[in-house]
């Protein structure tokens, strides 16, 4: 009996102490969600309708799937900038025409795409060990390059059915792209927490020299971090077809520096190894409320990307000397 | 400073001490040298002879007592400090930038200009001569990566030496070096002496000391233990000087052992590298063994060999156990998976994951049979029982090993492998960094590991833990194997013989 | 193409053999490279053997040679920098925008202040060169596009001459390179300051005891690169004859593919001049010949990304990650 209860106090000491380490150690992206809706309730009411924010977390839902392999990828501390040529590749299988089959198959081709493009990336990054930025953004050039070099020969195709239904369709007031997302949120959440994949992740951030020294098997946690990583790119580039409706070789432009925003933002540090998958999501959910913002105050894509800059360079600083104390 | 090179300049020692932590490095140590002499820094591993050079070079400041040069206080603040000060600091460890040719590197810093412009000239000549001084005849524009080892510390004495200092600090400096350099070293010595400067010589290589040196001054357990005219002492005599500690009570005791124990670990023609020598030996079921030795003679070379950190290591090695006998591959994570444990000496950039809990670095070695798909049993129950096995003081399970002393620390590293259920257990440093209390449960708890069945191979520095500890152990130089000793009678005195002279006449030959 | 790329992969695995040379970084393929390049074009298209056509190539590859010796310089110190192409556009939008008088000066300016913010990222708050220099380079981007919106704009008249002139029958981006190349050749071999930037690419803790202030050469490096962009991104402007806020972009993963090229190790402390000028030939004549055989600039970027996973593949390193 009394052993119940000392451990159950321990437990309770322990959980507050971890909830505080917890608000300590992600306070960028909630201070500054807090921060922003301040800023819009004063300067754009209109946004904080539930309606338009809900309109916009279905907008930050390809964001915010994006942001969950980023975030695993710098846990490992590895980077992926290929989502933007994920998406671009998807697109091209969606919507060119060019493979004469239903569209359930052509998703099917486009997942594989994903696997073979985290598998290409995973190759040289753990094999050859080449750096991961320049790996992933060589293969966004390849596919980039390729896909828009043979769009020109073909009008852009409608996105499959499917997917303009699905991005459209609600329960309730709830669009079910959100429920999608919160489901893929919950199900890393879990795996990480519970895996010994997810062990592994967090052994590899936390120190890859003793990782690599204790026999933990890095090479195939890295690789399994970059294909998960890919395939995320490419749920994110179903959602963004779907809300577009047709193909494009712009899509996803942006995705691969707002996903390393997101996760900087959501206190996934590089090199400490450290960070829960809920900060990234709120940065994800932030960073587009921001945009919105800026939009509606008639601030275009050049205030976006100063934005972009100085939040990966001022919070990777910032978390930088906030370790080094 | 140059001007007072002639006049009779003295360092002179008096009660320095070193803490670290709560452990004394150095103790009251008071000796006095004089100019234009030899001074030779001696005494076994861990006797302190680094930590009171590194005082001088101003690698970190004075705890008690003071340094004094000509009768001043002398407290250099950084390494550039004592350079200004007139101090020259040869480490062991090279500073040397592999692309950069031999006269780049002695000029590096200071290179001479002219117009703008390295006077490349001059500096070559210069350079030349430097290296023709050490009789070396060395291309000064060869890159210092292609070279030797041993012409690498050729060329970081002469970096050095060229530096405007009176006194000259040289930390093993023959350790790299073959018989000619040696003689070469002599005779730089003798010149530095000759223009009445002071020249602290750290070696425990005897004949170098009887040599080379003026005096000797002999460090034991960071305390001063004697300083001599070395023309006053024989071979015997210093040696003697060297060892003699008491060895303490804290080890546990050994069991008796029945004389055909299965071996759990047989090591057959182990080639760290290509081309280096080979060495054979067993490590039976619950037996501790340990590798002896001066530093970096390779004995930690084998135990990362067998560890599989060494992918170029060739060799047979089989490990037998409950599940039977399988060779070894030269890859850590098959290492891990056949059941051999591997405990590093640096527990935080090695070993530890400082930033995770108590129960998460523990769970990992659990982990080593999973498929990464697996769940991750729940076994709070089995890391409770260890944690009080292991007497970890902790907040609990949750607790952070980054925030634990590094007596906890350490049996959380050795717990991860027995929680994993390996069999054997390669160690580095078993006890570096931990306060005397840890030690006692440490070896308590090793013992206990080989009572169970298992088998210990490790290594230290620290001569007399071997001894306390050790069933059996093997003296290593130059990465062979030269003596294999009864831990329970081997004493000091007949490790130090092996380990500095090597092959002597009675030294046992262990080969397949 | 599956030929051009299979001839590529044996002359790079031959390049990793025969790198012997612990400084340069130079080997017989890195030279042979180009060389071969120009022998085959020269072969294979009339058009490639004109002089106009050569002069043509010479002008295109300039403002990738001086940005690249900027990225060469901060490769040997051991850094990276992505910021190179915002750089230049930004470069680009300032001087059609600016002032003529000012123009040169601002963008100067400019290109220090990017350097510094670059350098003190690095060293000062240790972030990963690689995600420093992609926040500089995204945010210089947005400031690029803010001041100078949509393609245009008169560059100062004077500018134009520098760059499309001609001088005793050579093109002026003949002088621009050759110039560039003397600095950065100077530089690296023959002031003090090569061997440090060397040492400190090599390894910064063994600088540091040999006593070379490594923070303040590492900023000093990322100032140089920035400026060498902003020097590269006055003669794209004055030579395309209008500004284009955008004009740069290509060039941040251009320069680093010329390097990789070039024998340049992207982990420090080996390089040359004489590579960054073969791997930026190289880049150059595929460009061009792939312009001459008609192929979509889409498909060169491509290929440029596959030479980049090649060359950097190769370039074997310690670590796994970033």
């Amino acid at each position: 009996m009394t052993g119940d209860t000392v451990s159950l106090s321990n437990t309770t000491g322990q959980w507050l102490r971890k909830a505080s380490r917890t608000l300590i150690s992600l306070p960028f992206a909630y201070t500054a969600m807090v921060i922003l809706l301040i800023v819009a309730y004063f300067m754009r009411p209109s946004l904080l309708t539930p309606m338009l924010l809900l309109l916009i977390a279905r907008q930050a839902a390809p964001l915010g799937i994006a942001v969950l392999g980023q975030s695993l990828c710098m846990r490992v501390l590895s980077l992926d900038l290929s989502a933007g040529g994920v998406v671009v590749g998807v697109s091209y299988i969606l919507t060119s025409g060019l493979l004469p089959y239903p569209e359930p198959v052509l998703m099917l081709i486009a997942v594989a795409f994903g696997i073979a493009v985290g598998l290409l990336n995973a190759f040289f990054i753990t094999r050859l060990r080449a750096s991961s930025v320049i790996v992933t953004l060589a293969v966004t050039m390849v596919i980039t390059g390729v896909a828009v070099a043979f769009s020109q020969l073909r009008s852009p195709g409608d996105a499959p059915e499917i997917l303009t239904e699905l991005v459209r369709f609600k329960i309730g007031i709830v669009p079910v792209v959100l429920v999608i997302w919160a489901a893929l949120l919950i199900a890393v959440a879990v795996f990480i927490r519970k895996s010994v994949f997810g062990r592994y992740v967090d052994a590899i951030g936390a120190n890859p020299r003793a990782a690599w020294v204790s026999g933990i098997p890095y090479v195939r946690v890295v690789t399994i971090v970059h294909v998960m990583s890919s395939l995320f790119a490419v749920f994110a580039g179903f959602l963004l077809i779907g809300f577009v409706g047709v193909g494009s070789m712009d899509l996803g432009r942006d995705l691969a520096l707002n996903s390393l925003a997101a996760v900087i933002l959501g206190g996934v540090t590089f090199g400490s190894g450290k960070g829960g998958v809920l900060g990234p999501t709120v940065a994800a959910l932030m960073l587009t409320f921001t945009f919105n913002l800026l939009t509606s105050l008639g601030l275009g894509e050049p205030a976006k990307l100063m934005l972009q800059g100085i939040i990966i360079g001022a919070a990777a600083a910032a978390y930088s000397v906030q370790r080094k104390n | 400073m140059s001007a007072l090179v002639c006049a009779a300049m003295m360092i002179s020692f008096d009660k320095v001490s070193k803490r670290f932590g709560s452990n004394f490095a150095l103790r009251d140590v008071s000796f006095d040298c004089e100019a234009g002499s030899v001074h030779a820094i001696t005494g076994e591993n861990g006797a302190g002879k680094s930590t009171l050079m590194n005082l001088l070079a101003g690698l970190f400041p004075v705890d008690g007592g003071e340094i004094r040069l000509h009768g001043k206080q002398l407290s250099p603040k950084s390494p550039a400090d004592a350079r200004s000060l007139g101090i020259s600091t040869i480490y062991q460890e090279l500073t040397l930038l592999p692309n950069l040719t031999i006269a780049e590197n002695l000029f590096l810093g200071r290179e001479p200009v002219r117009l703008g412009r390295i006077d490349r000239s001059g500096m070559r000549e210069q350079a030349r001569s430097m290296m023709a001084r050490l009789g070396s005849g060395m291309d000064i524009d060869t890159y210092c990566g292609n070279l030797s080892v041993a012409d690498q510390h050729l060329v970081e004495i002469a970096k050095g030496v060229s530096a405007d200092a009176d006194i000259f600090i040289f930390d093993e400096p023959t350790a790299a070096l073959n018989a000619p350099e040696v003689e070469k070293l002599g005779e730089l010595l003798a010149s530095l002496k000759a223009q009445g400067k002071l020249v602290f010589y750290v070696s425990h290589r005897l004949d170098e000391i009887f040599r080379f040196c003026d005096r000797v001054t002999v460090l034991k357990d960071g305390r001063h233990v004697e300083t001599r005219e070395t023309r006053a002492l024989t071979r015997d005599g210093l040696v003697s000087l060297m060892v003699g500690r008491v060895l303490s009570k804290f080890f546990p005791a050994r069991p008796a052992r029945s004389e055909a124990a299965p071996v759990a670990l047989s090591v057959r023609d182990l080639q760290v590298q290509e081309g280096g020598p080979a060495v054979s030996f067993d490590v039976e079921r619950g037996e501790i063994v340990g590798l002896a030795g001066l530093e970096g003679q390779g004995q930690r070379d084998i135990i990362r060999a067998l560890s599989g950190l060494e992918p170029s290591a060739s060799g047979m090695v089989i490990k037998s156990g409950e599940a039977g006998s399988a060779p070894l591959a030269f890859d850590v994570t098959k290492t891990v998976r056949s059941g051999v444990g591997f405990v590093p000496e640096d527990r935080k950039t090695e070993g530890l994951y400082l930033s995770l809990s108590i129960d998460r670095n523990i769970t990992l070695g659990m982990l080593r049979r999973l498929n990464v798909w697996q769940l991750v049993p729940r076994r709070h129950d089995v890391i409770a029982e260890l944690m009080r096995r292991l007497n970890i003081r902790s907040a609990g399970a949750r607790q952070e090993v980054g925030e634990l002393s590094g007596g906890n620390q350490q049996k959380v590293m050795i717990g991860r492998w027995l929680a994993a259920g390996i069999d054997v257990l390669l160690l580095e440093e078993p006890t570096r960094g931990v306060d005397v209390g840890a030690k006692a449960e440490i070896y308590e708890l090793l013992r206990e590991f080989t009572k169970g069945g298992g088998a210990v191979l490790t290594l230290s520095s620290e001569l007399l833990e071997l001894l306390g500890l050790c069933d059996r152990i093997l003296v290593v130089r130059q990465n062979e194997i030269v003596a294999e000793l009864d831990g329970a009678q081997a004493t000091e005195e007949e490790v130090m013989r092996h380990a500095l002279v090597g092959r002597a006449d009675n030294g046992v030959h262990v080969d397949a | 193409m599956l030929w051009w790329v299979a001839q590529i992969m044996v002359c790079m695995s031959m390049l990793e053999l025969a790198r012997k040379s612990r400084r340069t970084g130079l080997s017989p393929i890195v030279l042979a490279l180009p060389v071969a390049l120009f022998v085959l074009l020269c072969l294979s298209s009339d058009t490639f053997r004109s002089l106009e056509n050569l002069a043509n190539v010479n002008s295109q590859i300039t403002a990738l040679m001086i940005a690249s010796l900027g990225q060469g310089i901060v490769a040997i110190s051991g850094g990276i920098d992505l910021s190179v192409g915002s750089v230049m556009s930004l470069t680009s939008a300032i001087l059609v925008t600016a002032d003529p008088a000012w123009g040169i000066p601002l963008a100067l300016a400019m290109g220090v202040c990017v350097g510094l913010i670059n350098g003190f990222g690095v060293t000062l708050f240790r972030v990963h060169p690689l995600v420093m220099t992609l926040a500089t380079m995204t945010f210089v981007q947005g400031v690029a596009l803010l001041l100078h919106p949509v393609p245009g704009g008169v560059v100062p008249g004077y500018l134009r001459t520098l760059a499309v002139s001609q001088v005793a029958g050579m093109p002026a981006a003949f002088f621009w390179c050759t110039a560039a190349i003397l600095l950065a050749w100077f530089l690296l071999t023959r002031s003090p300051l090569g061997p440090r930037i060397y040492a400190v690419g090599a390894n910064p803790v063994s600088a540091g005891r040999n006593g070379i202030a490594v923070m303040r050469l590492k900023v000093a490096c990322f100032v140089l690169c920035s400026l060498s962009a902003v020097i590269a991104g006055i003669f794209l402007t004055a030579r395309v004859g209008a500004g284009d806020a955008t004009m740069g972009a290509p060039y941040s993963l251009d320069t680093v593919t010329a390097m990789a090229l070039g024998g340049i190790q992207l982990a420090g402390g080996t390089g040359s001049v004489l590579g960054v000028v073969a791997g930026v030939i190289t880049l150059g004549l595929i460009s061009n010949g792939m312009n001459l055989l008609g192929v979509s600039p889409f498909l060169r970027a491509a290929l440029t990304g596959v030479l980049l996973l090649m060359a950097i593949g190769l370039q074997r390193r310690e670590a796994i990650g970033a």
